[in-house]
């Protein structure tokens, strides 16, 4: 909680009656119940496979081709395969593509599929840097939902899907009306990087559940803006489901895969908290952030170059890069 | 002849000693550089690439002089036995190291001989050639995730300084 001290200690100057929090759930609370919802289904998903039945599984990559692993339906994931093969695969691989579609590192296999597993430094990462920018949003958006005291209430929008070249990633989210004229200081955008350190340290797993948006809606019951958020990706999905994140005990909605764990992310910090204006439910915020992963850290020069030009806001273009052939897109 | 410890120590002595005595050396030497003008890559020993490198060198200096001048074209039919390479020599290979004034050649070991000697072996190359290279230059993946970030960040550069002037 020493994040929280620190942003209290800022924002100590506000005197502000908190009458209409009584009526909210306390977060804490809202967390649990996201939590314990997660868990039940997860559970419930798991329990569809009480025999262990075995699948096919052929990976393909460098040195790879040809290797056939007998995995087990619906318990083993792509990480179980790369830890049949080598330390590695286990530290480097960030997504996986099974039969040509994007698929999380820790979601259960179905079928007999062939697999390959992607990292930062493949011929063509785009689908993996892609994931990665999506995952450090994510990050951000857990970072800010617990930063602030209990007093204040945090909305996150859906996040923007920007590019990687625009030089920052963005979380949307509203704050409490009582913030509207809160600007961030320095001091609170380096707490909310502390924040993001320690998750990043704790090297959480991002598990990925794959739920029909009856569910998604149990989840977010607290929250109109994620429930109409999870209706509108379900209505985009093909398959009708939604994709839940679950990252310690913070469960999130993604648009795409993310990749496996927090401690992939080395190099990270919030660099800026932009105002958007009014929007639909409140004063709309632009938080951006930089980060780089564990494999390809920036030398200092060059890191404070790209940090700089991150502070800059970030508009949003809509998804004219996105390849063709993924699946499991907004 | 007086046995001195001198004849059994050669500490400070440059000059290398190849077969049977010095002109059994030239004309080893000789063939390698014939070799090497013919096929413009060879593989030898690590010793007799190194002496070779200075006649091979030496070579081309004199072949850039132009087939009209007298001593050239007798350093050149001298040292190549094999006289169809003598116009290779000087239509080649002197135009194209006329920009260059030294470093004609270029050596990289390569593992031992797997014989009983295992004697340092060596590639001598002229520069040029039309072979795959020795050293192959890697190119650097221009999609990763740091190289997209610079090439934005190179772009806006870029745009800011078009939009200034």
């Amino acid at each position: 909680q020493n994040n929280t001290n620190t942003l209290g200690k800022v924002l100590s100057f506000c005197s502000f009656a908190s009458a209409a929090a009584s009526l909210r759930p306390l977060p804490a609370e809202v967390r649990s119940q996201r939590n314990a919802v997660f868990s039940r289904e997860q559970a419930r998903q798991r329990a569809l496979y009480p025999r262990i039945e075995k699948i096919e599984v052929s990976m393909h990559g460098p040195g790879l081709d040809g290797t056939l692993l007998i995995m087990n339906r619906g318990m083993s994931t792509p990480l179980s395969c790369a830890r049949h093969l080598t330390e590695h695969h286990v530290k480097n691989s960030a997504l996986a593509l099974v039969d040509g579609e994007p698929w999380p590192l820790h979601q259960p296999l179905t079928s007999s599929c062939s697999l390959t597993l992607l990292t930062f430094k493949d011929s063509d990462p785009t689908l993996v840097n892609q994931a990665y920018w999506r995952s450090c949003a994510a990050l951000l958006g857990q970072v800010i939902e617990t930063a602030f005291k209990d007093e204040y209430t945090v909305e996150l929008l859906s996040t923007p899907e920007v590019a990687v070249t625009s030089g920052a990633f963005c979380c949307d989210v509203v704050l409490d009306p009582q913030l509207d004229s809160w600007t961030p200081s320095e001091e609170s955008l380096r707490s909310l990087t502390r924040g993001a350190q320690q998750l990043i340290h704790q090297d959480q797993a991002w598990e990925p559940l794959e739920v029909v948006p009856s569910v998604a809606l149990e989840v977010f019951s607290h929250s109109r803006c994620k429930q109409e958020e999870v209706e509108q990706k379900a209505s985009q999905n093909p398959k009708g489901t939604v994709m839940l994140y679950r990252c310690g005990d913070h469960v999130l909605l993604s648009g795409g895969p993310l990749v496996a764990r927090t401690g992939l992310c080395s190099q990270y910090e919030v660099t800026a908290l932009h105002n958007l204006g009014q929007g639909s439910w409140g004063v709309q915020r632009r938080a951006q952030g930089l980060s780089l992963p564990l494999q390809l850290q920036a030398h200092h020069t060059v890191w404070r170059k790209l940090r700089q030009r991150a502070e800059k806001l970030v508009r949003a273009t809509n998804l004219c890069f996105l390849p063709q052939t993924v699946v499991q897109q907004s | 002849m007086r046995l001195t410890l001198q004849m059994l120590i050669s500490h400070g002595r440059m000059a290398r000693r190849m077969g049977l005595g010095p002109e059994s050396r030239i004309n080893m030497l000789r063939n390698i550089l014939t070799g090497l003008v013919r096929h413009e890559r060879i593989e030898t020993t690590l010793a007799r690439a190194d002496e070779v490198r200075f006649y091979a060198e030496k070579l081309v200096d004199y072949a850039k002089k132009g087939d009209k001048d007298e001593k050239a074209m007798k350093m050149a039919s001298f040292w190549l036995t094999e006289k169809d390479l003598v116009p290779k020599l000087f239509k080649v290979l002197a135009p194209r190291f006329e920009t260059q004034s030294h470093g004609y050649t270029r050596m990289a070991r390569i593992p031992n001989r797997q014989n009983l000697d295992r004697a340092k072996m060596a590639v001598l190359e002229y520069k040029g050639n039309p072979f795959p290279p020795l050293y192959p230059a890697k190119k650097e993946n221009e999609l990763t995730l740091i190289n997209q970030l610079l090439k934005g960040y190179r772009e806006e550069r870029a745009q800011q300084l078009d939009a200034k002037l």
